[in-house]
């Protein structure tokens, strides 16, 4: 059809006019300026790089009208040679362009929700990955960054929790294609902007996966005239962000250790005297070691106190000795630039961010060229290539294991010793070379870890992920008849990701059966093929009308290989060709795909009313062939009151938008690919082939949707120096994926279903302010916050339990359903928790088990944002902001490994347990001691804190060279600054990292870190 | 020029529908297969007997309950013979805190273990006849489904309601006799003697079924054949007090499988070749998660990682000098494990790959069934004769029948021959008993010293350790018919079975 109607363009004698559209302020291109031939509706819209090309058919046509919104309108006269135009801003409002669903848009004529973040902003950031990086910036956006291992990414909730079951994490869109590569290969140094779409205007075009919100991250293009070259290189050094929880010394812990002792003995039905000598006898026999020497055999009397003269003859710390300060160092190199008919950006970066935990580190190697050309006048072709290569040593942190290495140092008391000592002395012993030796703790009780020891095997272990990515984005835009353009780009993420985890097999945990290596090979490929068309024309210099209609088909493969072995042959061999025998080899592929059709049409009168709608119709493989289709749509308008007659002439208003859109948008994220199949798993057994039978099948399983609403008011005042955005917003998941569970003796723990419904309510705030302007002074506030409720509001059954929560009409999905505590029996010590009867009459048991379940608040908090202050005097900035995150509650698994009765004697304890109930001591929390497991520990509301904190996220000082200086040096610019990350933070329960998981519950991770750090930016 | 641009646009507008083939959106998974496609043949039918019983035998939920012999442990360890240690393991169920409390994972991992062969043996019972294949190994695939199902409700019967004798209609555990669909909605549960008539049932129709099946060499012994039907029959019927009917099919079980040699008793448990075994389940090093059980019960290999499971001290006093198995017990003088009484029964047979094969079923067992049902009926000198069968073959002296309660005697020899295969709190449910614990102390109860000889002809002065919890959790003394003594319905299942 095109083909054919393609000659009827051909007819018109034409003349063709080019050019480029500058600010004026900063020199910066302009994209999205209208050029228009006066007089008539023949015009066309700046590109990205600000350039136009406008054909003109009327021969006695002699002047093009520019314009831009909040720009003063330009005429400038028809020439052959290319044309500049600068325009200056109109005073009213500086409007910037944002990346949008396909394409890019001006940020006060967008009828949807769009928040953006500017390349600077993460420039200086000690982060390794994006996902870090937008904390606190912007309004809506949750993201916390539970592990301090580099490399790793925070978890980021747009706008409330959409799901339950189905993945709640936004979309990635890299240079107009979703992203399923590693978010740490991308370097923060590249990218341009982030664009984070809120609402369903602006991500519906997403239609199929933006339920969640979509982060859109463009990378640096090629921009201003000629080569500049950019070198930036910063080095820091990093700690914890907080202590660790508060252990007890060796002292109180032989001492408490006894009265554990003694009162199990009495429960035995031993006499008070008995059970005190028995206790006196044990403690050292139990806790393998006497860090009193072989001189006090029992360094506990019979009246539980430490003998005379006793004391320890070492105190070591293991926990310090697992940590060490991190070092971090990066550098980057970009050239830039344009030339006649293309434009380009190359660079280059490598970060070497080591942990504060032994064994933990992330290296990183980048490359990234973006190349577009003017292959022909109507031919637009460009390539973004990236690559990575990162060394990620992560060992294990995030994992309830033994060998766990932020647990390992923080459980192992002090009177276990890191190097061996002698027994009577205490002194080191040597080997014959005359170093340390190790203790390794074969005496230890498994509490403690016995035959192991990781300060040493920390630096011997491998616990490596080695990723190499490589992104391409390839795309062709043609001009195919006026403003009617074509477009089609292929988009390529291809991960590789191998793990290398190795015990030697001389030392440690896995010694006995000659160390093991387990290697891992985990790659995806995922690729996008779409095909728009867009229109763009401006008619009667009034009516502006954009039109983008397409198609787009997507699919996901992922091969997963792993083997391992055991038995090394040599020591200092780690590959599974050195070791003897075949634990295992497995290895599967999975696949997804989607297919597409969109469309958009976008309407606005006099830039004064704006209209926008958009359809979208998806297939997806994740849904039986009856249920696999699904329509996304939204509908969105703003009114640009300033525009009009009886505002514009107001003194003291620049500015004053109001926004409403309403749309749906989908989920098919189930974590299962094929959860509409009866499907059978496939095992062996002893060399013959096996299946059992394990999943139900539900072949109604349908796309879950969302069903968002925005609305929100712009403005801006006094010169624009105070301005914000309020916007209310209601996001209503229906059809939930969820694995409903199932009575366990029916065979399965769940199914899959489309079951309930969910809504997210609330009000993003973003404030700005110019409190102070001079010449040479300035500052800028920047405040934003987010408050929203989360709520079930329909559910198939009256409750569904899972974990540490329930799910109910009316509750939010991380309310948290726990036993609850009921403090410690004043008569007996024994650990209390209420019993609640259906009348809500409430007794109390000392059997965890027999506690009634009960809300007990909800994970998520009531306000989080940030606060964001930025000075400047003369070539002097500094800045810094908080985030913040109020209310919430979180419930700490990790603590109370430290807070045993007595019953996992060897492992540390928290110096809490000093508090701990005895005849004198009756009004605590904290029950009494015994050897017996009481299930003190278990879940409850004792271990339920607040979660509130505020955090200073980075604070930065920067100077940049005065300009004279830096001609004389032929540089175009130099910033030295001085940066910290987390150096402040504000929190309750101490002990424990306030940054944990949205659903609020630890998981004995890796703590975040603080660090400072200094860099030299170099531009020439 | 301007033709170029359109012939460029028809090429990709051409690419375009062709990506639009409708088998793009249809993808299948690589390490599942769709149910249909199981059941079509005998051949495919068998995979699922295979997998079922992997996934029992090797399925971890925690390092602490890998795969369903890990029942057999907390068995034990919630018995009077076994004085488990503090370290990583069994150690709260041995205190008796957790199986009686429905949160925890060992409590729904079991309940998730049995189930799930349940409904596999149901799935394979409902839709073995339809398919294609040899009628005779369909059959058998019935027949083992059966005795798969049977097993299943056996054990539940055993550790979840106290045995018939005391309430035959307390209420049990639910049961199913048809494949999960995903309108199923969870059964009631159905009382104890219910329970039991249907293991019996389900036995008893897998007996013809497998009836001259023969499975193979040594390494074949996981597969249910006519002689472990028999053998779980002669159990069941021995828990239902069917006294003549379990001695009949135990002496049934046990043909062609003699008592092992002294040797052989010595040489750690952990082959699937012994003579003795009827039933039980190899490992190799890459099939290898049931064998992190030998990680609480072997105390002596070096690579053993909690070495847990320790003998009460008042545990040797029930053998005689001469007896094969007192070989095996071994006070301890290492560090960490100072003190505790080893009884070496349990060790790994590959210590650089740690693994060891699984008893469950052997004719010493078979021998003590059939000696206790005859004891029971009456014929004390049948009953003699199958004890001193067993006691004979492991060097032991004979029983001399009025020396003391053959019954008792029995009982007692049950505990010394199947120390740690399982049997101590199944015993004391069914014989309405009840754990028996001592502080193993000196007489005026101080610290119970001993001296060991070492290798070198040096004795060590340690102070002998057993067991550590005399009581239940509520400071309560041990007696008959204790809740402590039952493992709990899941939470999970509480929650979420409207119709328990």
């Amino acid at each position: 059809m095109l083909v054919l109607l393609g000659p009827l363009t051909g007819f018109a004698q034409s003349r063709t006019v080019t050019g480029t559209v500058y600010s004026a302020r900063d020199k910066e291109p302009l994209p999205g300026a209208t050029i228009v031939v006066k007089g008539t509706s023949n015009g066309t819209a700046t590109g990205p790089d600000g350039s136009f090309r406008l054909e003109v058919k009327d021969p006695a046509a002699t002047t093009l009208v520019v314009t831009y919104v909040g720009m003063t309108p330009q005429e400038v006269g028809i020439t052959a040679t290319p044309i500049r135009v600068e325009l200056t801003s109109s005073s009213k409002d500086i409007d910037e362009v944002v990346v949008i669903a396909y394409g890019t848009g001006k940020k006060n004529s967008l009828t949807g929700s769009v928040a953006t973040i500017k390349g600077d902003a993460l420039e200086n950031r000690q982060i390794s990955s994006v996902s870090r990086g937008l904390q606190g910036q912007v309004a809506g956006v949750q993201s916390t960054a539970q592990s301090g291992q580099p490399g790793t990414d925070a978890t980021i909730r747009i706008r409330g929790v959409g799901s339950i079951n189905a993945s709640s994490d936004p979309l990635y869109v890299v240079d107009g294609a979703p992203y399923l590569g590693s978010i740490n290969a991308i370097n923060p140094s590249d990218i341009e902007s982030i664009s984070v779409l809120k609402d369903a205007a602006s991500s519906a075009l997403y239609g199929s996966r933006g339920a969640n919100g979509v982060i859109i991250i463009t990378t640096k293009k090629g921009k201003g005239q000629g080569t500049t070259i950019n070198a930036r290189v910063s080095q820091g050094y990093s700690k914890r962000a907080v202590d660790n929880y508060k252990t007890m010394s060796t002292d109180d812990y032989f001492r408490l250790y006894w009265e554990a002792l003694r009162n199990t003995g009495i429960t035995n039905g031993l006499s008070p005297a008995q059970a005190a000598a028995s206790a006196s006898s044990n403690v050292v026999g139990d806790l393998g070691i006497n860090p009193y020497g072989t001189a006090y055999p029992q360094p506990v009397g019979t009246d539980g106190k430490l003998v005379q003269g006793a004391h320890t003859l070492w105190n070591d710390d293991w926990d310090k000795a697992m940590q060490r300060t991190g070092h971090r160092t990066q550098a980057d190199l970009s050239i830039s630039g344009t030339s006649e008919k293309s434009r380009y950006y190359i660079a280059g970066g490598y970060l070497d961010d080591q942990g504060i935990y032994l064994g933990s580190g992330f290296k990183r190697y980048t490359v990234r060229s973006n190349v577009e050309l003017d292959a022909k006048k109507w031919l637009k072709v460009g390539l973004n290539l990236a690559g990575a290569h990162s060394d990620q040593q992560a060992p294990p942190s995030e994992d309830s294991r033994s060998d766990n290495y932020v647990n390992y140092g923080r459980l192992m008391p002090s009177f276990y010793p890191i190097y061996q000592r002698d027994p009577a002395t205490g002194a080191y012993v040597h080997d014959a070379a005359g170093n340390r030796v190790f203790d390794y703790g074969d005496y230890r009780p498994s509490a403690s870890n016995p035959n192991t020891n990781l300060v040493q095997t920390a630096d011997i272990d491998k616990h490596n992920v080695l990723r190499d990515d490589i992104s391409a984005r390839v795309y062709g835009e043609a001009t195919i008849w006026d403003q009617l353009k074509f477009k089609t780009t292929y988009s390529a993420d291809y991960s590789q990701r191998m793990t290398h985890d190795y015990t030697n097999p001389t030392l440690g945990f896995d010694a006995p059966i000659g160390g093991t290596v387990a290697r891992g090979s985990y790659r995806t490929f995922s690729w996008t093929w779409n095909n728009i068309f867009t229109y763009d024309k401006t008619f009667d210099e009034k009516h502006h009308i954009s039109i983008l209609a397409g198609q787009e088909a997507y699919k996901y493969k992922f091969t997963f290989l792993e083997g391992n072995r055991s038995g090394f042959s040599l020591p200092g061999l780690d590959e599974p060709a050195d070791a003897s025998v075949l634990l295992g080899f497995t290895g599967y592929t999975d696949a997804t795909s989607i297919s597409s059709y969109l469309s958009r049409v976008e309407y606005d009168y006099k830039g004064k009313y704006f209209f926008s709608g958009s359809l979208r119709r998806d297939g997806s493989s994740r849904f039986s062939p009856d249920r696999r289709w699904g329509t996304f749509w939204s509908i969105g308008g703003s009114w640009k009151m300033t525009e009009e007659a009886w505002l514009k002439s107001s003194n003291w208003l620049d500015l004053l938008t109001l926004r409403a859109s309403y749309g749906a948008q989908g989920n098919d994220n189930l974590g299962s690919f094929y959860g509409y199949k009866a499907l059978y798993v496939v095992n062996s057994n002893l060399g013959e082939g096996g299946t059992y039978r394990d999943t139900l099948a539900n072949s109604n399983l349908k796309w879950e949707t969302n069903l968002n609403l925005n609305v929100g008011v712009d403005w801006s005042m006094f010169n624009n120096r105070f301005g914000g955005t309020v916007e209310f917003f209601e996001r209503k998941s229906k059809d939930l994926l969820y694995q409903q569970p199932l009575a366990p003796s029916t065979g399965y723990p769940s199914i899959a279903r489309n079951i309930g419904a969910l809504r997210n309510r609330g009000v993003d705030i973003t404030l700005r302010g110019v409190p102070v302007n001079t010449r040479d002074f300035n500052w800028t506030i920047e405040l934003n916050a987010t408050h929203y409720k989360n709520v079930v509001t329909s559910l198939p059954q009256k409750e569904i339990i899972s974990g540490t929560k329930k799910l109910m009409e009316g509750k939010s999905i991380y309310e948290f359903y726990l036993r609850q505590w009921a403090g410690v029996d004043e008569k007996t010590g024994a650990p209390l928790w209420y019993v609640i009867d259906a009348n809500g009459n409430k007794t109390t048991t000392s059997n965890y088990a027999a506690g009634t379940l009960a809300y007990a608040g909800s994970a998520l908090p009531d306000l989080y944002g940030g606060i964001n202050n930025t000075f400047t005097y003369k070539g002097l900035s500094f800045s810094f902001m908080w985030a913040y995150s109020l209310g919430g509650k979180v419930l700490d698994n990790d603590y109370p490994f430290l807070m045993h009765t007595g019953n996992n004697f060897g492992r540390a304890w928290s110096a809490e347990m000093l508090n701990r109930w005895t005849p004198e001591n009756t009004k605590t929390d904290v029950p009494a001691l015994t050897t017996n497991n009481t299930n003190w520990t278990s879940a409850s509301t004792r271990f339920l804190y607040d979660a509130s904190y505020a955090r200073l996220k980075t604070v930065n000082l920067s100077y940049q060279l005065p300009k004279a200086l830096m001609d004389k040096a032929h540089l175009n610019g130099i910033t030295v600054y001085v940066q910290g990350e987390n150096l402040i933070t504000i929190y309750n329960h101490k002990g424990m990292d306030p940054e944990q998981a949205v659903s609020g519950v630890t998981y004995y991770r890796y703590p975040a870190i603080k660090s400072v750090s200094a860099g030299i930016n170099l531009s020439f | 020029m301007k033709k170029n641009r359109y012939i460029l646009t028809a090429i990709l507008g051409a690419g375009l529908l062709v990506s639009c083939s409708k088998s793009f959106l249809d993808q299948n998974p690589t390490n599942q297969v769709p149910e249909e496609q199981v059941f079509t043949t005998a051949d495919n039918v068998e995979t699922v007997i295979n997998g079922t019983w992997s996934y029992a035998m090797e399925t971890f939920f925690t390092f602490s309950v890998p795969g369903f012999t890990s029942i057999l442990r907390a068995s034990d360890a919630m018995g009077s013979d076994v004085a488990i240690t503090t370290k990583y393991g069994l150690r709260d169920a041995y205190t008796f805190v957790e199986m009686v409390d429905n949160t925890k994972n060992r409590v729904s991992a079991y309940w998730t273990i049995l189930y799930k062969v349940i409904d596999n043996a149901n799935s394979i019972i409902a839709r073995v006849d339809g398919v294609t294949g040899d009628e005779a190994k369909k059959a058998r695939l019935k027949g083992q489904a059966y005795a798969l199902r049977g097993w299943c409700y056996l054990t539940l019967a055993s550790f979840y309601q106290f045995n018939p004798i005391v309430d035959p209609n307390a209420k049990a555990v639910p049961i199913y006799l048809t494949p999960t669909t995903p309108d199923t909605k969870g059964n009631p549960r159905a009382t104890i003697k219910q329970v039991y008539d249907q293991a019996i049932a389900d036995l008893v129709a897998a007996e013809p079924l497998v009836q001259g099946y023969s499975r193979g060499d040594a390494s074949k012994k996981y597969k249910i054949d006519i002689n472990v039907v028999e053998g779980l029959l002669a159990r069941a019927y021995l828990q239902t007090q069917q006294w003549t009917l379990a001695q009949q099919k135990a002496a049934a079980a046990r043909v062609g499988y003699p008592l092992m040699s002294p040797d052989d008793y010595l040489k750690g448990f952990n082959d699937v070749s012994n003579a003795e075994w009827i039933w039980g389940h190899p490992q190799t090093p890459n099939q290898s998660n049931a064998s992190y059980n030998f990680h609480f019960l072997d105390v002596s290999s070096p690579g053993s990682y909690y070495y847990s499971f320790m003998a009460d001290p008042f545990f040797k006093n029930f053998f005689d000098n001469g007896d094969v198995r007192t070989k095996l017990f071994d006070w301890d003088t290492l560090p960490s494990q100072e003190g505790y009484l080893r009884y070496k029964k349990f060790r790994f047979r590959d210590e650089t790959a740690l693994i060891g094969d699984f008893v469950l079923m052997r004719s010493g067992e078979m021998a003590l069934i059939e000696a206790e049902a005859y004891a029971r009926s009456g014929n004390t000198a049948a009953a003699a004769a199958r004890l001193n069968e067993l006691r004979t073959a492991r060097s032991a002296y004979n029983y001399v029948p009025g020396a003391g309660n053959i019954i008792d005697t029995i009982l007692v020899e049950r505990r010394k021959e199947l120390w740690g295969e399982g049997f101590s709190l199944s015993d004391i449910i069914r014989t309405n008993g009840t754990v028996v614990r001592k502080a193993f102390t000196a007489y005026n109860g101080t610290d119970s010293v001993i001296n060991v000889p070492r290798g070198n002809g040096t004795f060590k002065q340690v102070k002998a350790k057993g067991h550590r919890t005399l009581r239940f959790p509520d400071g309560t003394p041990f007696v008959p018919q204790s809740k402590y003594y039952l493992f709990s319905i899941p939470l999970s299942e509480v929650q979420n079975n409207p119709n328990l």
